[in-house]
Formats: C-alpha cells, sequence, structure tokens
C-alpha cells in the first residue's frame, strides 16, 4: 500500500533534521541539510528558502529532488520523490512558516541567521519507505480523538457564551492535557484581540489586548491560520510583549490602561488557531506549554477543529441572545444605596472608564459600561436587554459582526475582578441586571 | 614538474569527516533524478586524499546503480552539537567490497555517534537501530573529492572549504 504523506508527518518535524539531494542540469549532485519541512497536504511540502544556495540553484533548473526523513521516536527512515512547484513569499502559508523558522532559529542559535525568503512548494511524487531496523515508539498518553469528541459533546450543551469560552478552556485542560489557555476575540474596528477568557495563569488578563499582526496571535489572526511554535525563547521576536502596544496608544492621559497579557514566563511551546465562523474572524484560540515540542500536527488539527466549533457556537449563541426578549423585565426601580459614593469617569475619546481613578475598561465595552450607568443614574434603571443596547446608537457599535455578548462578558468579568461595587448579573438569554452597591458620581473626562 | 595543487581538505577536516557526524550520500541518474542515502562511516585514507563511505547496499541499491553507472557523488557531513557542515563531491567514484579493518570502522562509527546525540536527548537505543546493518550488507563507496565546501547553515554556507573551516 502506498505510504501518504499525511501518515508519516511527524518525521516532517522531526529533531533530526532531514537532508536534501538534487542535481545540477549537468548530472552533478548536491545535498545539504534542511532547516524546515511544512506539511501542507497529502500530496504537497514547503520547504524553507532562506538563502540562495547550490540546492535552489539546481531545482530552478531541474525541479526533481529527493528528501530524506527519519522518525525521530521509531528510527524508521522515509525516501521521498518531490518535484518543485512554486515559491510563495506571503500569505498564510508563508506566515506560518516564517512564525516556526524564527522558532526553529533561536532554539537551534541560529537567531540572526534564519530568515525565510520564500516557502518553496513541491508535489510529493512517491514515498519510500527505507529498508531497516525500527524501535517500537513509546504508546502514545492519549487518544486525541476520544479527547475530540469529548469535548465536542460539552461544547454543544452550553446554552451561553461565558459558559461555552469557560468549558472550552476547561475541556483543553481536562481532556487534552493543556494547562495553560485563553480566548481572545477580535474587535474589527481597532484591529485588536482581546482576550476574553483565560485558564492557569496566576491573573487572568481578561481585557487585555494585542493588536492584529503582532505575535503568535496577532499573525494567526491576521493570515487567518494556525501558528505552532515547538521551540520558544525569551529573543524570539515573535514573543507577545504588550508592553510594546502600550507606547503607542493614543490618550492623552498617563493613567495605565493596559491590562498585562496572561502568558507563560518560559514559554516553550505556542499554538494560536483563528476562529471563525462564516470564515469571519471571531477571535484566537491561544495555548502554550513549558515543555519543547509540546503540540504536534495531530494537536493543530484537534484544536482546529474544536476552534471550528467554538466559532459555530459562539455565533448561534450570539444571534441567540440578540433575539431575546424585546423589553426588559418589569423591576421596580433601583433602590436607592448609602455608604461612600464611588466616582465613575469616562473619557469618550477611548471609551475607557475608571472607578475612584483605577482603571477598569475602554473601548465599546466602556462605552456600553457608560451607557448603562447613565441609564442607572437618569432614570434608575437596573434591566437591560442586549438587544436594545445594539440600537442605542450611542454606543456606536459597527454591525452585527460586533460581539456584544463577548463585550458584556469582558466587562463582567472585569467587575468582577476588580472587586468594583458594580456588578453585572445575567437574568436570562439576551438579558442582564446591574447591581449597584454604592451611590455613583458620574464625571465625563 | 607542475607543483602538486593545494589538497581540498586538511587535517581538521579529515578528523571532522571521520568524527561523529551524521553523513548523507546523494549521486543522481542520467535523466536528472537525485538517489539519497544515509551513510554509517567515513574513513580517509593516509597520504593519499581518498574518502571512503560505507554503506547499507540494501538501502542505497538506487544510488548504488547511480554511481556504477556516471560516478558523481555528493556527500555532507554535519555535527548535530554544533551544526557545523561540509559538503565533498566527486566524480569517478566506485563500490567496492570492504577491506580489513573497514567493518571494525563502521561498528566505531555507530558507537561514537550515539555518544554524540545522547547528550542532546536522543534515545541511545534509536540511534544504534537506525545505523545497525549487517555486515554483508556494507559496501564502501570511494571517491577522490574533486571540490569541498563549508556548508554550516548562515549566509557563508556553500563557500569553498578553507583550511581550518
Amino acid at each position: 500500500m502506498k505510504t501518504k504523506l499525511d501518515a508519516i508527518r511527524e518525521c516532517l518535524e522531526s529533531v533530526i533534521p532531514g537532508t536534501i539531494a538534487t542535481a545540477s542540469p549537468q548530472g552533478v549532485p548536491n545535498v545539504a541539510y534542511l532547516s524546515q519541512v511544512q506539511f501542507i497536504d497529502s500530496e504537497h511540502i514547503a520547504l524553507s528558502y532562506q538563502f540562495f544556495n547550490k540546492t535552489r540553484q539546481n531545482l530552478m533548473a531541474n525541479p526533481h529532488a529527493m528528501l530524506s526523513l527519519i522518525n525521530p521516536l521509531s528510527g524508521a527512515q522515509y525516501r521521498l520523490s518531490i518535484e518543485y512547484l512554486r515559491t510563495e513569499i506571503a500569505g498564510p502559508l508563508f506566515a506560518s512558516m516564517k512564525a516556526k523558522l524564527a522558532g526553529i532559529a533561536s532554539h537551534t542559535g541560529m537567531g540572526g541567521v534564519f530568515r525565510l525568503l520564500g516557502a518553496d512548494v513541491f508535489r510529493v511524487h512517491d514515498i519510500e519507505r527505507v529498508p531497516g531496523e525500527t524501535v517500537q515508539p513509546p504508546p502514545a498518553q492519549h487518544n486525541l480523538l476520544a479527547a475530540l469528541r469529548a469535548a465536542s459533546e460539552r461544547l454543544r450543551s452550553c446554552c451561553d457564551l461565558e459558559r461555552l469560552l469557560a468549558e472550552t478552556l476547561a475541556c483543553l485542560e481536562q481532556l487534552f492535557g493543556i494547562r495553560y489557555t485563553m480566548i481572545l476575540m477580535f474587535d474589527a474596528p481597532s484591529e485588536r484581540l482581546y482576550t476574553v477568557a483565560s485558564r492557569g495563569y496566576e491573573a487572568s488578563g481578561v481585557g487585555s489586548e494585542i493588536p492584529l499582526g503582532h505575535g503568535v496571535i496577532g499573525v494567526a489572526a491576521q493570515e487567518r491560520t494556525p501558528i505552532r511554535i515547538s521551540h520558544m525563547n525569551a529573543e524570539y521576536s515573535y514573543s507577545r510583549a504588550i508592553r510594546e502596544s502600550a507606547s503607542r496608544s493614543d490618550w492623552a492621559h498617563a493613567l495605565d490602561t493596559e491590562i498585562p497579557l496572561p502568558g507563560l514566563r518560559e514559554s516553550r511551546s505556542q499554538l494560536a488557531v483563528p476562529v471563525t465562523a462564516a470564515e469571519r474572524l471571531l477571535g484566537v484560540l491561544y495555548v502554550e506549554s513549558p515543555h519543547d515540542l509540546r503540540f504536534t500536527y495531530d494537536d493543530e488539527d484537534a484544536l482546529v477543529t474544536l476552534a471550528a466549533q467554538l466559532g459555530m457556537a459562539a455565533q448561534l449563541l450570539q444571534n441567540a441572545a440578540d433575539a431575546g426578549e424585546d423589553a426588559p423585565a418589569v423591576q421596580p426601580a433601583a433602590t436607592p444605596v448609602g455608604g461612600m459614593p464611588l466616582t465613575v469617569r469616562h473619557y469618550r475619546e477611548n471609551g475607557s472608564v475608571f472607578l475612584d481613578d483605577d482603571y477598569l475598561i475602554k473601548g465599546v465595552a466602556g462605552s456600553i459600561f457608560w451607557t448603562l450607568l447613565r441609564e442607572y443614574a437618569d432614570k434608575s434603571r437596573t434591566e437591560f436587554t442586549n438587544r436594545e443596547l445594539r440600537l442605542d446608537s450611542r454606543l456606536r457599535l459597527p454591525d452585527i459582526s460586533d460581539n456584544l455578548e463577548a463585550r458584556l462578558i469582558l466587562l463582567s468579568r472585569r467587575l468582577t475582578e476588580r472587586g468594583a461595587a458594580i456588578r453585572i448579573e445575567k437574568t436570562g438569554r439576551g438579558r442582564f441586571r446591574l447591581c449597584v452597591d454604592r451611590p455613583l458620581q458620574l464625571r465625563e473626562g | 614538474m607542475p607543483p602538486a595543487p593545494a589538497p581540498l581538505i586538511d587535517a581538521s577536516h579529515v578528523a571532522f569527516i571521520q568524527g561523529a557526524v551524521g553523513i548523507s550520500v546523494a549521486a543522481c541518474d542520467r535523466s536528472g533524478k537525485p538517489a539519497l542515502v544515509r551513510a554509517i562511516g567515513c574513513h580517509v585514507t593516509e597520504d593519499r586524499p581518498l574518502v571512503t563511505i560505507y554503506l547499507s547496499a540494501i538501502q542505497a541499491a538506487q544510488l548504488l546503480g547511480c554511481v556504477r553507472d556516471n560516478g558523481a557523488v555528493a556527500v555532507v557531513f554535519s555535527e548535530p552539537s554544533t551544526h557545523r557542515t561540509v559538503q565533498l563531491k566527486g566524480a569517478g567514484a566506485i563500490v567496492d567490497g570492504l577491506l580489513e579493518g573497514e567493518w571494525e570502522c563502521v561498528q566505531a562509527y555507530r558507537e561514537a555517534f550515539v555518544r554524540e546525540l545522547a547528550p542532546l536527548g536522543f534515545d541511545p537505543v534509536m540511534v544504534r537501530t537506525l545505523l545497525s546493518h549487517r555486515q554483508a550488507d556494507i559496501v564502501a563507496l570511494r571517491f577522490v573529492p574533486s571540490e569541498a565546501y563549508s556548508q554550516t547553515p548562515g549566509p557563508q554556507a556553500g563557500a569553498p572549504l578553507k583550511a581550518g573551516t
């Protein structure tokens, strides 16, 4: 039976480097080591083009090459007859390989040396198993398909977005053994991703942001492609240094409105998977580990599949929340509360809100919060619906694509984490209540 | 009598390619299709720049056919711990049986390579298995290098080999 490339793809990122043989038109062979082999599908691979060397010179004149790969666990050797097709210098494949190569480079002490000029795409014509002894690889620690099925069943039973997000991260830990995880949602107008749920970190980091195109998460979102790094270290330019974005903040006041992004200090393996619904980017599912080589091609497949379900479910729940009750439940007007007044300050230019000079939130979530507080102060209202928020022109919500439910989750989590005297409680599908424990003084900044 | 050309490889290169390095050999057929095989040791004959590479005849069947046909070979040597890499090319290579002492050379190479890889986290059992062959299956590929290149990763990769690199 003919071996398919997908059956041996663990050899493609083996710690034992592969080799490539090419030949000049004059019949002079050449042999070289490979830094990166990327699986595309069962008939195609890509190799990194970093320098114009003899291999590349030969390939431009004679597209036939042979690749030798070794399974790092069993020692099984394979030879692939391949043919050069084209070079990609932009797009998802290029971005994914570039990010990976930077990880390989830093791992091998080649940080300043490796730079991706292109992704050379090859057709795989034949795969030959080289005769030879092998060792029995250790058994797998768990079955990813079984974990995926169990996770899928658990996600299916989630009835609101907050539960869906929390359950996704719980499944990753309990079924996949991945301890450090987060979900970021995409804010299209600002081209930023904001953390809406995380698990495993000391601080949740909910509300922290990363610009599109920055770091592993930002590149995965921008290119709509999963990015998986097996060797990571601090000098790596793709590290998710969020502080950088602080210097680009454009509002005038000096108060710190940056929430640190959660993340492992000693992250060695990372995987960022875009979450989409009907081709639209909703956000990114991100996982990491303090161990090298933690995430395999199979993990990537499992998480991409899980992210697809997460995207569809999030979209359905969002629509359901929007289609909820037209009017809030009739409730008595807010009862007056006593105690020290809480000063809430709002800056219109970026929607940022401060509670007694402590930063709470900004952007659309900040504008939503301010609108709720104004309704509370002016009309003593405490009961609200998603639907009326969406119709409120003061919020300037861009369109249906703006994830209102996710922003309410973000706002609710921030209020809880800050231990504020204000809370948001869900009262039903697409409905919630504003709970205020102290008198409020609202100030426009 | 014209002076003898400077040797392509010096004593340090000879020591390097006979050491605990990964070795792969390429050849190609008349249609330009390359063949490739992992080797299991190298020996350089003293006083003569004759390089011998040891191969499994079963694994190298296609490559040996190419070599018998046109004699052109390329061999890459790389040290896993340093990435130091050298490529030699030759024409007129021949396929030969093992001479006395050469089987011991193959066994010594295997053990040296297992030792080199162990600190890098490679399972010694796997590496030893990868390089295990029956003595009757081993053939010698002998050639005089006509070209030599440094292929250590980086912008200088592919430059002609210089002494001490």
